[in-house]
This record gives C-alpha cells, sequence and structure tokens, in this order.
C-alpha cells in the first residue's frame, strides 16, 4: 500500500508537486495523468526514495521513505521503469538483468530461471546474448520492464512506459501490462496514454502539480457530467422533448439529430419512465443506451484543454 | 557497508570496461609506455656514452699522520694528509693532498684535490679540481667527473617514480570518465539507485573496478621496469638500484594514495561535466601539480629520502581523506537526480 500526506517537493522555489493526498490499495493499478512537468516523474522519484520531499510523507507498505534504513526496504519491494530505460548498452541482455537481480539480492540459484521467465514473457530470450546496444527502442523497453520485475516487486512503478514506442511494441507492452494486471501486483502508472490509462487503471488521478481529480475512469466522467441518456428514435417530436423534460429524476434534454440525449440522476428507475413517456407520445424506441465519455474529454475538459 | 553488493556493483562496472576499447588500450598501451619503452630508450642514452670511469681503488683509508700549512721539501711519503701544504720534490704514496702546491713531485696511489701540480708526475690516482703545469697524469682518474655522472644517472632513476605516479593518477580520469559520466549520460544512475543499495556501496563498487585494475597495472609494469633498470644500469653503478626504500613507499603507498584521490577528483568532476572527453581533460589537469612537485622535488629542493617520502605519503593522505568526504558528499542519490549537471 501506497500512502503519501500532503507531498510537496519544490525545485530552487518552484513547486513540482503540491500537497498531494494518495492512498494507493494492494494490487491496484492505479494510472497517473497529465501534461509535461505536471510533477508525474517527481512524484514517482519521491516514491521510490530516490529523491525527498519538500514536505509531507511517503509511506509504502507501512515503510517511511525519510528513514534511511525503511528507505532500502521500501527499494527492494518497488521496481522501477524510468522514463530513459538506462541500460547498459555494450553488455548483453541477459548480463544486464543478471547485474539488477544480484543486486535486488535475487539468490544465485533463481536468476537463471526468474530472467528465463521474464524474457520469454516478452519474446526476447532468443536474443539475451545480445549486446543491448543493438536492440531497437522497443526491446530496450522490455528489458527494462523485465529489469524492473528481476526480483518480483510487490509495486511496479511506470514511468511512460508506451511513450516513444512503435505500435507494434506499444502492444507488446499493453498486453503484458494487463498480464501483470492479472497477477495482482501494485502498479504506479504514468502515461501520456488515455487508452492505456482507461483500459488497465482501476483508478485514475488527473496531476497538474496538484492532484486535480481521482476515481476510476467512468467515476470521473458522472462526476464531470452526471449520466446522461442516450435514446435513438425512429424520428423525434417537440412533444417527445417537452414530456421527457417533465419526468422528475430528469435534468436536461437534448436533442442531437434522431437521438435525444437525457440527463439522468439514476438511469435504472427513471429510463423506464423516460422509455414509457416516449411510446405515449408515439415515439419508436430503437435502442437505449449509456452515453460514454473518454478518459480523454474528462482529461481536456479537466486541464481546460477542449470544450 | 555489504561487501557482497560492492563487489556486484565493481564486476559490472569491471564487465563494462572489458568491453570499452579506449579503456583496454590506455591500461595496456600506457604502462607499456612509461613503464617498459620510454625508460629503455631514457638509460640507452646512459649505457651508450662512453664507459664512465670509477674513482681508482688507491687504498688510502688507513691515514696516519696529517700535516697542515707547512712547507715540506724533500723526503718519502706513505698514508698522510697534506692540508694547504708548499712542497718540493717529495714522493708521496697512499697519501691525500688538500689545497696544496706540489712542485718536482712525484705521487702515486693518492688522492689530490683543489690543488697544482708543477713539473710533477701522477700515477695511478685519484684528483679533483687540479691546475697542472708541465706535468703528467698517468693512469689517474678526474673523479669529480665521475661523481657527477653517476649522481646524475641516480637522479634520472628518481625521476622516473613520477612515470609510476602518473599511471595511478592518469589512467582513472580515463575509467572514471566511462563510469561516471558514461553511466551519467546513458542514464543508467537512476535505476542503479532504485536498487536496494546505498550511495556508499555504489561509490566504493564503482571506484573499486577503476582502483583494482590501475594498481594491477601500476604494480605489475613495476616487475618488468626494476628488470630493465637494474639489467641496465647496475653495470654503471656497480649496483642493481632497484627496488630501493623510496621506490617502495613511491610505488606501494604513495601511489595507491594518488589513485584514490585521482579517483575522487574525478567523481566530483563528473558532477560538473556532461561530455566524456571533457571530463579526461579536466581529469588530467589533477597531474600537473603532481608533475610541478615531483620537477621541484628533483630539481634539488628536496632529495628523496625514505622520510621525505613518508612525509609525502601523510600528507597525500590528509588530501586523500578530505576528498574522499567531497566525494561522498557528491555521490548521493537525490544530489545525482537534482543537482548533476
Ligand atoms: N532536477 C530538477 N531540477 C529542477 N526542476 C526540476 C527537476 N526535476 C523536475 N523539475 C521540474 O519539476 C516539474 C515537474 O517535472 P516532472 O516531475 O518531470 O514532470 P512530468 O514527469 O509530469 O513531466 C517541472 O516543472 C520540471 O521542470
Ligand atoms: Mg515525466
Amino acid at each position: 500500500m501506497i500512502e503519501l500526506r500532503d507531498l510537496t517537493r519544490r525545485f530552487n522555489g518552484n513547486v513540482a508537486v503540491d500537497s498531494l493526498n494518495l492512498t494507493i490499495e494492494d494490487g491496484k493499478v492505479f494510472g497517473f495523468i497529465g501534461p509535461n512537468g505536471a510533477g508525474k516523474t517527481t512524484t514517482i522519484r519521491m516514491i521510490t526514495t530516490l529523491i525527498s520531499p519538500t514536505s509531507g510523507t511517503v509511506h509504502v507498505n507501512g515503510l517511511d521513505a525519510s528513514d534511511p534504513e525503511e528507505a532500502l526496504q521500501i527499494r527492494s519491494h518497488v521496481g522501477l521503469l524510468p522514463e530513459i530505460p538506462g541500460l547498459y548498452e555494450t553488455l548483453s541482455a541477459y548480463r544486464n538483468l543478471d547485474f539488477y537481480a544480484a543486486l535486488y539480492g535475487v539468490p544465485i540459484d533463481r536468476r537463471k530461471d526468474r530472467i528465463k521467465e521474464l524474457l520469454e514473457m516478452l519474446e526476447i530470450w532468443d536474443r539475451r546474448d545480445d549486446i543491448v546496444g543493438k536492440f531497437s527502442k522497443g526491446m530496450k523497453q522490455k528489458i527494462a520492464i523485465a529489469r524492473a520485475l528481476v526480483h518480483e516487486p510487490e509495486l511496479l512503478f511506470l514511468d511512460e512506459p508506451t511513450s516513444g514506442l512503435d505500435p507494434e511494441a506499444a502492444l507488446t507492452v499493453r498486453n503484458f501490462l494487463l498480464e501483470l494486471k492479472k497477477e495482482g501486483r501494485t502498479i504506479f502508472l504514468n502515461t501520456h496514454n488515455l487508452d492505456d490509462a482507461e483500459r488497465l487503471c482501476d483508478t485514475v488521478g488527473v496531476m497538474r502539480t496538484r492532484l486535480l481529480a481521482k476515481g476510476s475512469p467512468s467515476e470521473l466522467s458522472q462526476q464531470f457530467w452526471g449520466r446522461t441518456t442516450v435514446v435513438h428514435l425512429h424520428s423525434i417530436s417537440p412533444a417527445m422533448i417537452s414530456g421527457v423534460r417533465g419526468l422528475s429524476g430528469v435534468t436536461g434534454v437534448q436533442q442531437d439529430g434522431d437521438h435525444l440525449l437525457v440527463d439522468v440522476t439514476d438511469p435504472a428507475s427513471v429510463n423506464p419512465d423516460i422509455v414509457r413517456e416516449l411510446v405515449r407520445q408515439g415515439g419508436q424506441v430503437e435502442s437505449v443506451n449509456e452515453l460514454k465519455r473518454s478518459l480523454e474529454d474528462v482529461y481536456l475538459r479537466l486541464l481546460g484543454g477542449g470544450k | 557497508m555489504r561487501l557482497d553488493k560492492l563487489w556486484v556493483v565493481a564486476k559490472k562496472d569491471l564487465a563494462e570496461f572489458r568491453t570499452n576499447k579506449y579503456v583496454m588500450y590506455s591500461i595496456l598501451l600506457m604502462p607499456l609506455m612509461l613503464a617498459t619503452v620510454l625508460p629503455v630508450i631514457y638509460l640507452s642514452a646512459f649505457v651508450m656514452m662512453p664507459p664512465a670511469t670509477q674513482a681508482l681503488d688507491v687504498g688510502n683509508e688507513g691515514i696516519s699522520m696529517e700535516i697542515i700549512d707547512q712547507v715540506v721539501v724533500n723526503g718519502t711519503y706513505e698514508d698522510t694528509s697534506f692540508l694547504r701544504c708548499e712542497l718540493r720534490d717529495v714522493v708521496a704514496s697512499n697519501c691525500r693532498f688538500e689545497a696544496s702546491n706540489l712542485t718536482n713531485c712525484l705521487v702515486r696511489d693518492s688522492y689530490i684535490g683543489n690543488s697544482t701540480l708543477n713539473g710533477s708526475a701522477l700515477f695511478h690516482s685519484n684528483y679533483q679540481g687540479l691546475t697542472t703545469s708541465g706535468s703528467t697524469l698517468s693512469g689517474s682518474v678526474d673523479v669529480s667527473g665521475v661523481n657527477e655522472d653517476i649522481e646524475f644517472l641516480k637522479q634520472f632513476i628518481s625521476f622516473l617514480l613520477i612515470f609510476f605516479i602518473m599511471i595511478p593518477v592518469v589512467l582513472p580520469t580515463v575509467m572514471a570518465s566511462y563510469s561516471f559520466v558514461g553511466e551519467k549520460l546513458n542514464r543508467s544512475l537512476e535505476p542503479l539507485l532504485a536498487t536496494p543499495t546505498t550511495d556508499s556501496e555504489l561509490l566504493l563498487g564503482k571506484a573499486a573496478a577503476i582502483f583494482i585494475p590501475c594498481m594491477l597495472a601500476t604494480w605489475l609494469s613495476f616487475i618488468p621496469f626494476t628488470i630493465i633498470v637494474d639489467f641496465m644500469v647496475s653495470g654503471i653503478l656497480g649496483y642493481a638500484p632497484l627496488p630501493d626504500p623510496v621506490w617502495i613507499i613511491g610505488v606501494f603507498i604513495i601511489a595507491p594514495l594518488f589513485c584514490i584521490m585521482s579517483i575522487c577528483l574525478n567523481v566530483i568532476i563528473s558532477s560538473k561535466v556532461n561530455d566524456v572527453r571533457a571530463s579526461q581533460q579536466l581529469g588530467s589537469l589533477v597531474v600537473l601539480p603532481l608533475v610541478v612537485f615531483f620537477i621541484v622535488a628533483l630539481a634539488g629542493v628536496f632529495t628523496l629520502g625514505p622520510e621525505i617520502m613518508l612525509l609525502l605519503s601523510g600528507a597525500v593522505l590528509l588530501v586523500d581523506l578530505a576528498i574522499i568526504y567531497f566525494s561522498l558528499k557528491t555521490f548521493q542519490r537525490e544530489s545525482i537526480l537534482v543537482r548533476w549537471k
């Protein structure tokens, strides 16, 4: 479990992270989204005990990051994929991983199996003896991910794992992360890619120096727009609109071609009333759905960049 | 401090050094040049000079009489020391003359210093600062020259000690530039710092990976160097000059201390520099003060005896302690990620 309390970091007086309060439960995937310079990397560095907060506290599995001894233990529980892989380019893939396995204290008889397991999952076991410098960006990223997992950490920190990768490599990485999610690992994911966040994350935090919003992707969309029912009709008459508007539990009605967008407080109880009213007015209902707003809509609205 | 982690870090750096041809070239070629090729070339100059004459063994240890400020005319003398005397028609053997004038004398198996010879003959003797007129010198040796040559050769050999300081000072500038600036540019320090290792384990591991090969190169090259020097000059000096206490202290105490200093200085430089080559050049500036010191020392301000060498070791050790402290301060997680340029 990760607990951040009033976490603040300044660089020469400029605030990079401002009073961040956040709790991430075990086994959850948390997505941190925000523009460049939002303080996402700085937050990961503070949690992984690489830099210290200006104020506030970090606890990982109950261990206090400000205590050097406990920080050492935190580091052995977490795996980190930094923004830039930072592999040893003149050493082989295997040697890179073996070095980290040794530093993380993986017993020598367990190392080979573990490295093999990871590289096979990432489909690069055949290339284990090749020099990392010869690898493509996507392959380097895979090795860096394997490196972050070599000691089977309970918590995994991934800083923009798919950024800058070609679509195919990005897909392998994304699928691999889904696998990890199934294994029940706690994952902290910094990302630009809202698709990734939507697909992978249980909870998302939108960050711009401060934490602007937090919740599951659908919670966020409800939080900002309430819930909207979309009714597809053969044709729409003004009487239908005013009839629906008069129902209790309906907060707004909008027409979009042959779709009626109805803002409702509780779809489960109001939707049947809406359908009944429309049928009473002679409407031919073709379908009833809930309007899905993408994380992108939430993000753009929060950051004031869009609609 | 866990030595096993330190060693894991050191082994990784050593593996990287093995793949780096600049490091490998430096570590092989520099000792080869400084410890074998250059000494052979320099010492050949001495060996090829006309065979240096040695002072004759004239056996005048057994002086039994001293004559000072006297005029001595006629007579035969043995085992006598003359100081500021006027000698005429004297026959002398196994004697010493200092600041005297000899006229019409016959001298053998003796030593004459800073004197004049008029119409006299000198056989099988050592002399120095002699003015002669109408005299013969036969089978005798000007010992002033002999000593100068020998002294110069001895000084020159101690000058070569500077090579054994340069090897462990210059090699780390090459290796540290790759090990520290290289890792910084490659951005591989961040994942390294995320491991459960302490800052000092990482720093000492990386330092050990530089120290061990540098000192091995220094010490291993000292073996052929000793053989070469002894082989080439023992004929001239009459004894094998290496190893002697000055060299033992120099190579086994001062050289490693300078090596540590160089490594730590280069760690500090690495935090400010973003270019492997710039780091090497700055690092080499460390060598200059040492060169200056040794040249001053050899110019005769100091004579390099064991005492001065031990004193120097102590001084270098003090500087080392200060620089180790600063490099530990520099090599901290937070500084590396936030303040390193
Ligand atoms: N080492 C540093 N020194 C000074 N400012 C920094 C440093 N690291 C990050 N910052 C600043 O902190 C802010 C947050 O940066 P970062 O955490 O990297 O953002 P993100 O990862 O979300 O793009 C930025 O304004 C950045 O310029
Ligand atoms: Mg970032």
